[in-house]
């Protein structure tokens, strides 16, 4: 009932350096990791955040901030390089980023879907994932792109699979004294497309489901491909197991009809505020009709 | 030239594009205090004992029910007070003994700052008895339903509440069995409209500063300023004079600050017991729980013959109004006034309608007080109507319209007008030009995944609730004009201006009759002190009523300067002319032919002090003596997507009647913004709450998982009071702009001023049922119930292919 | 509970304050430099009523702890005007009588000005994708979308 001020009691920390961040994050507890704040602090404001002692902006870390094209192998990036998006790089700054643009424009879409120019100015893409909604929309198109997250903590780096990284509505994978520190996006081949779409009730809003679709095409053949989806499962969901079976297939509309209708079928989704499961499921098949389609002319590729 | 139905920068526009337009959140006193709610954590439940001695320890200052006891007793009151006495229910005080509603406030806290109030009021611990709630109104009526109220009082009879029946009334007229019987068909249908949020921009507030002289003055969300300063005398146990309440703008209305609103008498209270300013402003989630729309469940029944004559109609209406009356019973009588003004039906019309207690937020006026609801239903009738009886629609409705020469009701049965200018025919005829309603084909030769459905509907509403007689309705305004010694004009008015441009139509209606230049017009900033009764800006009264008391107090002043001017030109008054000249930035007078001898308005006010006549002036109230309709019609072009059920409207004909038209700019505002509202109450707004522990749980409800991030209470709103999770439209899901035409009829109303009439409310009457005519154009699917999603639509498609 | 020395310029004017850690850059606009311009509408972000500008990007004052606008360059709403001339959006939104009860109309121009400092042609859709954060009860947002469309143009020199 208090959004009109911040009530609870917190310290605020703001490390320079991304080593002092992970001392605070290793010594102190009830820490929470402050970047765009479009999220947090409105939690922090309905109460329905767990007890918070310190928020740590890590605004100050200027080694944390870009959003770029990048071939160091220490970010899980495949031969092809990489775009590495940094934890306090921001929604817009990544959106407008003419390469992000150019190689992954599923990626842009999905990001342009969200909430509103304003609060993009300050929302970070590490933040949208680490809050781990199912709904995330920023997740979804980096899912079907092969994203990659850096984990650091004092105790050393890992690298985790996008899809991996999620454990359940607000769960992840992350240790308490770990932090994101770098999402890579691999640079995808030639002859490959992508796609997202989002049906929500107005357009900024959540997504009342959201669809990411990644084609890799040989020929008429498909390659790869990697299809997810959001707001359709307690976590982002990556729907690995018919996305590997379409690998070697020929495309066509027969084949895009029988997998939405797998797909569908696959589902379990829930009925919450924003629309409920019968709709849920009737409209997946729909998305995924489109997306495949999208996603398969954006590779090249033609349909009969 | 006449400054009437010109385009001029509207006289706040610079303060509210610069940020400078105070409102009431903005008003910042040296010490003020701020306050904070404490509010029910259940839906129903008695409060047996608060403790705030740990809240007083750290500085807080705390009203509860004891609090307000006036000689040991609670003064009961009714928020909204445009009624007269006799016909207003009270049945609550400024703090309750007894919740009825979730959040409803219990105890105010007031602090040094809003962030120690918060944690005074953390330390407030109240013991409440917990009692079951009842949400569904048919099953509060049932026996053994959880009871909201033994008691209240219709004006000062006690009177008792059983079943949870609010109010009932039953309205009749000419001989509706009989009518029934001359029809060749008769059509029944049940149609319901949710509750919904007005989510005005300006969450409520009030600042209330306690005076050396024991009185206080008001900063509040306001459409009234002396509904509230009546409304705190009588609640404060103060005189009139020593309340006074000051004119500020207000960010938003549509209906939610006719009545008091909640906070303003707690805020009184508590500035009054701290004796120091206290600030109390809701925040958003606060107010999504201070009052809401009315839901109505309808049942229509209508008799037609096969020439196309309606022959009797019935209406039954069912309302769920909440915890408490902010008015069910002129509401009922308005359903009633909207449903009877709408067609002839052979004269022969019969309402039932019965409102009732719930465990939920009170509801309150919002757009159109149940017109948008009743033209919902009977539009949609009309339409069903047409389609079954193989009637063009349009024809139909020009077969049985009431039009002028016939009875129109301005609010409710007691308050009955005769219409004297009508733009129903000319909006219908010139609209179906424009939309090509010929070519709009029907729904079973449409095809594809997107289908596009052209529907109509047309409505209606009162300009103020005036009329030769004296009703169940207060209506008068005033005002105030001098001259000043240069020509300039004030005016002192007590209306509100609600953002539709009241103030910038009062100000060119005294431009005009005193022919002063628009810039020199200046409106005083006033209170309630300064200035006679207005009863409120509602029922689309603003310009019609509020503007109708300037332009006849500015027309006593016309008389004064012009007998003045008479006096000094050695003239007969009615041998002299008064015209504006721009030149010389002011009025002129002069004997009629002879332009020679001629003196501005400025040297006639100012020789008048010289020789210590007096100012020119006049202070007057003024009652219109009718209650004309403004009409509107909409045509709406809609597009589903059958395939996920979304609808998207790619054109609107928006045709609006207000007589003549004072601010084109303002009134093109005023339609489309309307049709905005209309569109979201039509397609996505909609109040659920969380009915688990009603007094019969509903099955469905509990079957459905509810996923969200926040535990929800019995009787919480799923959206928990956060704008994004209530479905408000953004700039996206509007029409392109070249496609939202709006259109004027050609019409004057002889006892408007200038011709003038009102518009705001009619403008969003029509919306509901024309999108939903469209879309059974469009697909052969015919909605009863609002909104239409994606959800429901798309189950309709599917539901419809299987059979 | 911490507290924080920030410096900060808003409207080309300098402040030296003290705030505590979970100070709120809307409450420290309006409560202590009395810029009440900026609105609260729902304090979650939703309704963009609050919207300031940090440099020339939009931002929501509501969702801004004030120790995060350390060294911030702001522009309130009282800011966009020089002296008695309105910005092209303000005065395009008082000719096309934009404003209805005005409560949103701090942080839509503000929106709008960010807009056109980003884009000095943009279309329809892109404007309208560009409010969409901004509520807007009062207008159906016509007149405010053609207002920002006849700033561009003249700031463009048409």
């Amino acid at each position: 009932m208090g959004s009109r001020i911040l009530l609870s009691d917190f310290a605020y920390l703001a490390p320079t350096t991304l080593a002092e961040a992970l001392q605070i994050l290793a010594e102190k507890q009830a820490v929470k990791i402050l970047a765009g704040g479009t999220d947090l602090l409105l939690r922090m404001k309905l109460g329905t955040i767990s007890h918070v002692d310190y928020v740590m902006d890590i605004k100050h870390i200027k080694e944390l901030n870009y959003a770029c094209l990048c071939d160091e192998k220490q970010c899980g990036s495949t031969a092809n390089g990489a775009f590495c998006i940094g934890p306090t790089a921001t929604l817009n700054q990544i959106a407008k980023n003419g390469d992000l643009s150019r190689l992954f424009p599923a990626q842009r879409e999905a990001i342009l879907a969200m909430a509103a120019t304003s609060v993009r100015n300050r929302g970070t893409m590490a933040g949208n994932i680490c809050n781990a909604s199912p709904v995330a929309d920023s997740a979804i198109p980096a899912i079907c792109y092969g994203a990659a997250l850096t984990l650091q903590s004092r105790r050393g780096k890992r690298i985790v699979a996008l899809e991996d990284f999620f454990r359940g509505p607000g769960e992840t994978e992350l240790e308490k004294d770990e932090m994101l520190v770098n999402i890579a996006l691999p640079v995808p081949p030639a002859d490959s497309g992508a796609a997202f779409i989002k049906k929500s009730r107005v357009k900024p809003d959540i997504a009342k489901i959201s669809l990411g679709v990644f084609i890799e095409r040989d020929g008429t053949l498909i390659k790869r491909c990697r299809i997810a989806m959001g707001s359709v499962a307690p976590l982002p969901l990556y729907v690995q197991k018919i996305s590997e079976g379409l690998a070697g297939l020929e495309m066509n509309e027969q084949l895009i009809a029988k997998t939405a209708q797998m797909v569908k079928a696959a589902l379990k989704p829930i009925s919450d505020l924003r629309t409920n499961q019968e709709y849920r499921r009737a409209i997946s098949s729909v998305l995924v009709e489109e997306g495949l389609r999208l996603a398969w002319r954006n590779a090249g590729g033609e349909l009969k | 030239m006449t400054v009437i139905g010109t385009d001029v920068a509207r006289l706040d526009g610079i303060a509210k594009l610069t940020g400078k337009q105070q409102y009431t959140g903005d008003i910042l006193i040296p010490g003020m205090m701020h306050a904070v709610l404490l509010r029910s954590p259940h839906p129903h439940a008695e409060i047996i004992k608060i403790d705030t001695s740990e809240a007083e320890k750290m500085g807080a200052v705390c009203l509860t029910y004891d609090d307000i006891l006036i000689n040991g007793q609670a003064v009961v009151y009714n928020e909204r007070s445009v009624s007269v006495p006799a016909a207003t229910y009270r049945d609550r005080t400024i703090l309750p003994n007894k919740a009825r509603h979730l959040y409803e406030p219990i105890a105010a806290v007031a602090a040094d700052t809003e962030e120690l109030a918060y944690k005074a009021l953390q330390a407030v611990k109240v013991e409440y008895r917990v009692l079951q709630p009842v949400y569904d109104p048919q099953e509060a009526m049932e026996e053994g339903a959880p009871q909201l109220y033994d008691k209240v009082y219709l004006g000062d009879k006690e009177v008792d509440i059983c079943n949870n029946i609010g109010v009932s009334r039953n309205i009749s007229q000419g001989d509706v069995e009989a009518g029934f019987a001359r029809a060749d068909r008769i059509f029944e249908q049940d149609f319901e409209l949710p509750r919904i949020y007005h989510a005005q921009l300006e969450t409520k507030g009030c600042v209330v500063a306690p005076e050396p002289d024991g009185g206080i003055t008001v900063w509040a969300t306001a459409q009234s300023i002396h509904g509230n300063r009546q409304l705190l005398g009588r609640a404060l146990n103060l005189p009139l004079s020593k309340i006074n309440v000051k004119k500020i703008a207000i960010g938003g209305a549509f209906g939610s600050s006719i009545q008091v609103n909640t906070v303003t008498p707690i805020c009184a209270a508590l500035a009054l017991k701290a004796r120091r300013p206290v600030k109390l402003i809701s925040s958003r989630e606060e107010d999504f729980y201070s009052h809401q729309k009315y839901p109505v469940r309808f049942h229509v029944k209508m008799g037609v013959t096969n020439e196309g004559m309606i022959t009797a109609a019935e209406l039954s209406a069912l309302v769920d109004f909440g915890a408490h009356q902010v008015q069910p019973l002129p509401f009922l009588g308005c359903v009633a006034g909207w449903f009877a003004s709408l067609y002839q039906y052979g004269g022969n019309i019969g309402f039932h309608g019965t409102a009732v207690y719930t465990n939920k937020t009170p509801c309150c006026a919002m757009q159109g007080y149940g017109n948008p609801q009743t033209n919902f239903a009977i539009e949609s009738m009309i339409d069903i109507i047409s389609g079954e009886m193989g009637f063009d629609a349009i024809e139909f409705r020009l077969k049985n319209y009431r039009g002028v020469g016939h009875e129109f009701w301005g609010q409710g049965p007691t308050i009955r007008t005769i219409i004297k200018s009508c733009g129903v025919e000319e909006s219908l005829l010139k609209g179906r030009e424009i939309m090509g309603w010929s070519g709009r084909g029907r729904h079973t030769d449409k095809q594809g995944r997107i289908r596009h459905g052209l529907g109509v509907a047309r409505g209606f509403h009162t300009s103020g609730t005036g009329g030769p007689k004296e009703g169940e309705v207060i209506d008068y305004s005033s005002a105030f004009i001098k001259i000043n010694e240069d020509g300039s004009v004030d005016v002192v008015t007590p209306v509100m201006d609600l953002g539709g441009g009241t103030w910038d139509a009062i100000a060119k209606f005294v431009s005009e009759v005193l022919q002063v230049p628009l810039q020199r017009v200046g409106l005083s900033p006033t209170d309630t002190k300064s200035t006679a009764y207005d009863v409120c800006t509602h029922a689309t009264r603003g310009v019609y009523c509020g503007g109708g008391a300037a332009y006849h107090v500015a027309l006593e002043v016309r008389k004064k300067l012009l007998e003045t001017a008479g006096r000094l030109l050695n003239e007969h008054a009615e041998n002299l002319e008064l015209v504006r000249d721009d030149d010389l930035g002011q009025g002129v007078v002069y004997v009629k032919g002879l332009r020679d001898n001629q003196m501005t308005v400025g040297e006639i006010a100012r020789q008048a002090q010289i020789n210590s006549w007096g100012t020119l002036q006049y202070a007057g109230s003024y009652r219109q003596k009718n209650c004309p309709p403004c009409f509107t019609t909409h045509f709406v072009e809609v597009a589903v997507d059958t395939l996920t059920g979304e609808i998207t409207i790619p054109k609107v004909l928006i045709y609006g009647d207000c007589g003549t038209v004072v601010n084109p700019e303002l009134f093109g505002g005023q339609l489309i913004g309307s049709f905005g509202r209309g569109m979201a109450y039509t397609l996505y707004e909609n109040l659920t709450m969380n009915e688990e522990g009603g007094f019969t749980t509903k099955p469905q409800a509990a079957s459905e998982p509810i996923y969200t991030s926040q535990p929800v209470k019995d009787g919480e709103l799923l959206n928990h009071g956060a704008l994004a999770d209530y479905k408000l439209p953004t700039s996206s899901e509007m029409p392109l702009i070249e496609n939202v035409l709006v259109r004027h009829t050609d019409t004057y109303e002889p006892t408007g001023p200038f011709g003038a009439k009102g518009i705001a409310e009619s403008a969003i009457a029509s919306v509901q049922a024309a999108i939903a005519n469209a879309i059974y154009n469009a697909i052969g699917i015919r909605f009863y119930r609002l909104p239409i999603t994606p959800e429901i639509v798309l189950q309709a498609i599917q539901k419809k292919a299987v059979k | 509970m911490s507290k924080h020395l920030i410096h900060l310029t808003v409207n080309g004017k300098e402040h030296e304050l003290t705030v505590a850690s979970n100070e709120l850059l809307l409450n420290v606009l309006r409560d202590r430099l009395y810029l009440t311009g900026s609105k609260y509408g729902c304090g979650v972000g939703d309704c963009g009523a609050c919207s300031i500008l940090h440099g020339d990007e939009s931002v929501l004052s509501c969702l801004v702890l004030a120790v995060e606008a350390d060294g911030w360059d702001i522009t309130t709403v009282e800011g966009l005007a020089d002296g008695d001339q309105l910005n092209p959006v303000q005065q395009a939104f008082l000719d096309n009588s934009a404003v209805q009860c005005g409560f949103c109309v701090p942080g839509m121009v503000i929106t709008s000005t960010a807009l056109l400092r980003e884009n000095d042609d943009p279309s329809e859709a892109e404007i309208k994708d560009y409010l969409r954060g901004n509520y807007c009860r009062c207008t159906g947002y016509v007149a405010m979308i053609k207002s920002v469309m006849d700033a561009a143009a003249k700031m463009r020199g048409e």
